[in-house]
């Protein structure tokens, strides 16, 4: 096969892979301060993606939209905290585990009856063709994907060095019982860490939804492989998620073509059982020693 | 005797009501519900072991009910076999598929063993999907039900069959996970270190555990697929897996009770749900059971007011939006959540857990009571100590990167003796202790224990040679009352083979080890608090546990890491007393100790380091005049030692 | 004394005992997740057809009108759900019959239940040659279950047909990774064989459910040189084929299922779609005036613009009146002698789709068309235009508008 075949191949999947990266990026968020992930990802991102197709139905503008739904998926975050994370925080269980799922399952709900059940076009501002870029096609879309999941994390982490409430952020991350010492309240960071991260899967979705549409089971293969991405990253590694992301993706893509398209999960899943066996925190994650 | 009569009359009674449903009730919907349940029963329990007793989110359960079911399937329509060796493959398969899965698992905890054992169900289900000549792929695979010993089974017989199945189960499971198996799967939850640490290989038992929960999701494959008698992969998947794990979590964790009470909920809410006037009921009686429990906590402030309210607004919402909405069939995953949402928020222990407590309350059922305490000559029988070499370390090194935390060290600790190590912080005393037990393998160096290599950089093995030990930051097994911690780390009293435990007939060995294992704690003065769990006790209870714990491995030689580090005035008095009672037995002790006081009144020979070298040896009225001791825990103008000993993380405290 | 009668009619109702004087039927599929937009639109197709009847006072039996009763049951698209609903449907007394599921994979895990008990079902719109075929391989001689859906074996032969026709050689057949995709492709397989082999397959590439990057499998096709993809699989994903090709610049035209009539294919696809082919059995365009009542109808009745699945809803429809007519013609709400009817319906039975002459008859086990009710001639080539399904050929649309003009009241 011809180099050209294998750069199309591997650029489509890595795209895809930028995507599984920004999800995973909303898990690490949540896991920095509060060693918790919400297992209902997926539904925020599809839930975002149908409240801002609203929005646009609605005659709201493009640049408009975008914000809005961000406001809204920090705040289907917070609400995520407050009715599944906190108590199982104080609590020190992993009731988080259940609950967030069955908050996911709610929203599913929801969503079915609310916007129906079909996939829905998502309208973008950048057209669907595609332009050559050393002889692989990419369209505009995919184009302004990776731009908007850079960007979006870089804001990020712009925000956790630069203010004084992304240090808290990064306080709590660090020890959670030295920041509270420092009269860093852990639990108005952990609110944050939520809101953001709906925020960030709200940006997934509307990012996506011109690539997956928008339904209600849109996300439910993405936040598989994010979680994927995310763990085999590290839930520690920052744009770790990014790299791990886009070699997912492509390697996805070439096992769909070498292989077989029916085996395109198979070498990807049984890396990542190796990947954890020999470095259980992550191929970026910061490697503990066993203390006593 | 009470309650086992109880728990065991309750079980009778399920069992016997379950036989006899199929006699009172000829509706076969009702009959086909009650046969899922029994092997949903079965499927739960399995679960139960990795996700109740050893902690962990376990994705990968609903891979074993397909891969059993598939190779119950495919052994009656490819190989004909009957319904038993069918049944037996299929349980083989979760054995040894589960086996292998647990050797790279293994290492994993939390979210990375959840990502592991979530992508093996999706490898199964590509394997599945994919092999289309073996499976049937994606079509599916059809297939009739083989008679039973050459009779053609009825749907009650089936039925009965699963039934006696969930039985046997039942009994089985309840013998191991009530044995010391049981114990130690549960002790590696809490602290996996010290179970290694007190010789009970977590590898082993977590390979184990995990390999018995499988073959179990293994044998109700084998069930599902003569139940369902048609397969397609896509039954096993992610999908089905979230609602396994509600079982499990909402009919109560570490229970087998909790298990099918989970079975039922998963198996019949969402099939009655479908009837409105049903769903009406159940979300009624809901409502008003959030709002009584609800009010009351709230009243009496038992409960958080979030847990008090969140069920309340949940089924609140699920009644007001009952009335509302035309078609609740639309609804019901919604329905679904919403109700899981207030079991779990508003009962966190699970139906079971809640029923227990409250059942314990209604019939005020004692606990079975102890039986005496072994004398404790038996337990620990004296030693002569004839002073002869026991520990001998030889130019023992650790470094973590540049930090080189022991540095040439060479100590010989005698037979009998309580051997004191002490130094300034950062000296390397906790290396040492963490090097000779296993924890971290030495750099270079060599340590013999009667004169034999001890094992490197395995807690689990060093333990098996004879070294006890206590960690400054406990590390107990914090969900066990304090005589289970106790029988966790006992030494030479469980010698039944796996077989007859599993039948039960392991009884008076554990009476016997109970009673050894109360003789330890009344010599820790903790006899009274045996049933107390171990995270309950006071800070001391819990210093003076860990010395019980460790004894119960009749070590050769015991190490105490600073045992006396926190505690008040009174217990140290206490500590003193109690490990020169231990040392009177004949057990050689080394002692890493800040409290000088303790160490002047116990030891006879004290070793001083500092930046990782030893520095003095002797007498402790020797060696506390010695000037590199003063100079070092007074003068802070040691070159050698700034650059031995910089704040660098690796080092532990 | 109002107390005991609120309670005895919860009791009833709760017990599942209904009123006398009506006819109970079950309406089946998945109205929930992936495969909600066929099952609820098959379910509300039914629930207009059960509307109109009930409003013109209900089926005429035994000198009294009975409205009919429809209980639905969601089984998700998952094979346990179904075999259990069918079992809860088996054990109820008093059912008429069942009308549903989407799933091929349900059929096969539930309706061994259904003929256990004899209980009439039609099967709309499931597609898959083996939720008959079992029956005709199990060789049972008294089948109570019906198809009412252009069964695969139909759709590929046209499939095949239409490629040929069109002058290609090479094409790739590209298909979902579940029951009704793998099953599609052996059709297709089996139906190139059967028309003299004139075309190659260059390519067989699968996708599973949930995939958006297609790259991989249309770069495989476009090596080989296809001129065409003969695909099978739903909707979002076949989308997502269409988008894909755009992006690497593939012209080949889809030829595939009637999914590829869904809306969520034609929207999602946009103009990348235009020119892909199907075999349709209802195009959601009033060339009729039955075909326009229907989905006017429909349109205000569940509030929405465009039907989800256009095909779903009409044969959920007329498979409500097929089975009103033999409730009709037995004289009864007796699930067995509404199969006898059934197998030979005596008067034409007007339809959205077409209109129905003796559309099944006696079972046997040879030929499973006993009990398929479309035929060849049923199914027309319908092609995705600017955002809207068109007749791919001008004479079928004739050939309908003349069949309904002339048979029609």
């Amino acid at each position: 096969m011809n180099l050209q075949i294998i750069g199309q191949m591997a650029v489509s999947g890595a795209l895809m892979g930028m995507v599984y990266a920004l999800i995973a990026y909303g898990f690490q968020l949540t896991y920095a301060t509060s060693k918790s992930i919400n297992f209902g990802q997926g539904e925020l991102v599809m839930v975002s993606a149908f409240f801002s197709l609203t929005l646009l139905d609605l005659g709201v503008p493009f640049w408009l939209m975008v914000p809005g739904g961000l406001v809204f998926g920090a705040l289907l975050g917070l609400l995520v905290e407050r009715a599944g994370v906190r108590l199982a925080l104080e609590e020190k269980s992993e009731g988080w585990v259940l609950l967030t799922i069955i908050i996911g399952l709610f929203f599913f709900s929801a969503a079915e009856n609310i916007w129906g059940r079909d996939d829905r076009p998502f309208p973008s501002p950048f057209s669907p063709d595609s332009v050559q870029v050393f002889g692989v096609d990419i369209t505009r879309q995919e184009i302004a994907v990776a731009v908007g999941v850079l960007a979006i994390m870089g804001l990020i982490e712009i925000f956790k060095r630069r203010t004084l409430l992304g240090k808290a952020f990064e306080a709590v991350s660090a020890d959670r019982d030295a920041a509270e010492l420092m009269g860093i309240s852990a639990t108005r960071t952990v609110m944050l860490s939520y809101a953001l991260s709906g925020g960030v899967a709200a940006v997934a979705g509307i990012l996506v939804s011109p690539i997956t549409t928008v339904g209600p089971t849109m996300a439910s293969a993405l936040i598989l492989k994010a979680f994927s991405v995310a763990v085999v990253a590290g839930l520690d590694s920052g744009f770790g998620v990014v790299l791990i992301g886009m070699a997912l993706g492509a390697l996805e893509s070439l096992a769909s073509f070498y292989i077989g398209s029916g085996w395109r999960e198979a070498p990807g899943l049984m890396l990542l059982i190796l990947a954890l066996a020999v470095r259980p925190t992550g191929v970026f994650g910061k490697a503990g020693i066993r203390k006593v | 005797m009470k309650r086992l009569l109880l728990i065991r009359g309750a079980e009778l009674a399920l069992f016997a009501l379950l036989a006899t449903v199929p006699l009172l009730v000829a509706n076969a919907y009702a009959l086909a519900l009650l046969t899922l349940l029994a092997i949903y029963g079965i499927l739960l329990i399995g679960l139960d072991v990795t996700v109740g007793y050893l902690g962990q989110i376990n994705l990968g359960h609903v891979a074993f009910l397909g891969l059993g079911a598939y190779a119950a399937g495919i052994g009656v329509t490819r190989f004909g076999l009957g319904m038993p060796s069918a049944l037996a493959a299929a349980t083989a398969v979760g054995l040894v598929l589960g086996s292998l899965l647990a050797l790279p698992a293994l290492r994993l905890e939390g979210p990375q063993f959840a990502l592991a054992t979530l992508s093996f169900t999706a490898l199964s289900f590509t394997f599945l999907n994919e092999m289309e000549g073996l499976t049937g792929g994606a079509q599916g695979l059809s297939l009739t039900r083989p008679p039973l010993f050459g009779h053609d089974l009825s749907p009650q017989g089936f039925y009965w069959l699963c039934t006696v199945l969930l039985a046997c189960v039942w009994m089985i499971m309840r013998n191991l996970l009530s044995s010391q198996w049981g114990r130690a799967i549960e002790a590696l939850r809490d602290s996996p270190i010290a179970t290694d640490a007190m010789g009970v290989g977590v590898y082993r038992h977590k390979v184990a555990a995990f390999a018995l929960g499988s073959a179990l999701g293994g044998l109700a494959g084998g069930l599902y697929a003569f139940n369902f008698q048609y397969l397609q992969p896509q039954s096993f998947v992610y999908d089905l897996m979230v609602i396994l794990l509600m079982g499990v979590v909402l009919g109560g964790r570490k229970s087998l009770w909790g298990a099918f009470v989970g079975a039922s909920i998963v198996v019949l809410l969402p099939n009655l749900l479908s009837n409105r006037l049903i769903f009406q009921a159940v979300s009624g009686l809901g409502l008003l059971m959030a709002l009584v429990s609800g009010i009351r906590g709230l009243l009496r402030k038992t409960t958080r007011p979030f847990q008090a309210l969140a069920p309340i607004v949940s089924m609140g919402l699920l009644v007001g939006g009952g009335l509302l909405v035309a078609n609740t069939e639309d609804w019901r995953k919604g329905i679904f959540a919403l109700m899981l949402f207030s079991v779990v928020v508003g009962l966190p222990e699970g139906l079971m857990g809640f029923a227990a407590r409250f059942l314990v309350r209604l019939f005020r059922v004692a606990p079975a009571p102890l039986p005496a305490p072994s004398s404790l000559d038996e337990v620990l029988p004296s030693r002569p100590a004839d002073g002869s070499t026991l520990l001998e370390l030889i130019d023992l090194k650790r470094h973590f990167g540049g930090v080189k935390a022991v540095d040439g060290l060479s100590m010989t600790v005698r037979s009998g003796q309580i051997h004191g190590l002490i130094g300034p912080n950062g000296s390397g005393k906790s290396t040492v202790v963490n090097v000779i037990s296993g924890l971290y393998p030495p750099s270079s160096g060599r340590m013999l224990l009667r004169g034999k290599p001890l094992p490197l950089g395995s807690l689990y093995r060093a333990a098996r040679s004879g070294v006890a030990r206590t960690f400054q930051n406990l590390q107990l097994f914090s969900e066990l009352t304090a005589i289970e911690n106790v029988l966790v780390a006992l030494n030479g009293v469980y010698r039944s083979p796996l077989p007859l435990v599993l039948l039960g007939m392991a009884r008076a060995e554990e009476r016997h080890a109970r009673a050894d294992a109360l003789a330890l704690l009344e010599l820790m003065g903790l006899k009274d608090q045996a049933r107390t769990k171990a995270k309950d006790l006071t800070y001391g209870a819990q210093r003076f546990l860990e010395i019980a714990r460790a004894l119960a491995r009749r070590p050769d030689l015991l190490i105490l890491d600073e045992p006396a580090a926190g505690l008040a005035h009174p217990d140290v008095l206490q500590l003193i007393e109690t490990i020169r009672r231990v040392h009177q037995r004949g057990i050689s002790i080394i002692l890493i100790e800040h409290h000088m006081d303790v160490v002047s009144e116990l030891c006879t020979v004290v070793t001083v380091l500092d930046g990782g070298r030893v520095i003095a040896e002797g007498s402790p009225e020797d060696v506390k005049r010695h000037p590199k001791v003063v100079e070092a825990y007074l003068g802070q103008t040691d070159r050698d030692r700034e650059a031995a000993a910089p704040d660098a993380p690796p080092l532990p405290a | 004394m109002k107390h005991h009668v609120v309670l005895g009619t919860l009791l009833m109702a709760a017990l599942g005992i209904q009123a006398q004087g009506t006819v109970k039927i079950a309406i089946t599929g998945p109205f929930t997740g992936g495969s909600a937009p066929m099952g609820a639109s098959m379910r509300d197709g039914a629930k207009l057809a059960i509307a109109e009847i009930n409003a013109a006072g209900g089926i005429q039996v035994g000198g009294k009108k009975m409205k009919i009763v429809a209980i639905e049951r969601d089984d998700e698209a998952k094979n346990e759900r179904g075999a259990l609903i069918a079992q809860e449907l088996a054990a109820m007394g008093d059912l008429s019959g069942v009308i549903g599921t989407v799933n091929t994979g349900v059929c096969m895990a539930g309706d061994r239940h259904l003929q256990e008990k004899g209980i009439t079902k039609i099967i709309t719109p499931a597609a898959g040659s083996a939720s008959m075929t079992q029956w005709s391989k199990a060789g049972v001689k008294d089948l109570s279950i019906f198809r009412f859906a252009a069964d695969d074996g139909i759709q590929t032969a046209m499939v095949v047909e239409e490629a040929i026709n069109r002058k290609f050689t090479k094409v790739a057949i590209i298909y979902d990774s579940t029951n009704y995709g793998v099953s599609g492709r052996d059709d297709l397989l089996d139906q190139i064989r059967k028309q003299g082999n004139r075309l190659q397959v260059v390519a067989q590439e699968k996708f599973n459910i949930g995939d958006k990057d297609m790259t991989a499998q249309l770069l495989r096709a476009k090596a080989g040189g296809a001129q065409a993809l003969l695909i099978w699989g739903i909707g979002p994903e076949l989308a997502a084929v269409s988008n894909g090709e755009a992006k690497i610049g593939m012209k080949a035209p889809l030829i595939g299922g009637w999914t590829l009539s869904m809306s969520n294919f034609i929207d999602n696809a946009g103009k990348n779609g235009n020119g892909t082919l199907m075999p349709e059995t209802f195009i959601e365009d009033p060339i009729t005036p039955k075909a326009k009542a229907f989905i006017e109808g429909y349109h205000r009745t569940f509030n929405v613009g465009r039907i989800p699945s256009p095909v779903s809803a009409a044969q959920g429809y007329d498979a409500v009146y097929l089975f009103a007519a033999a409730v009709k013609q037995a004289q009864s709400t007796d699930t067995h002698r509404i199969k006898g009817a059934l197998e030979n319906l005596k008067e034409p039975v007007h339809g959205v789709i077409a209109t129905w002459n003796h559309p099944f008859s006696k079972w046997n086990p040879a030929n499973e068309q006993t009990h398929e009710a479309f035929r060849r001639d049923q199914v027309v080539m319908g092609m995705v235009m600017d955002g809207r399904v068109v007749f791919a050929n001008a004479a079928d649309k004739a050939r309908l508008i003349k069949a309904a003009s002339g048979k029609g009241k």
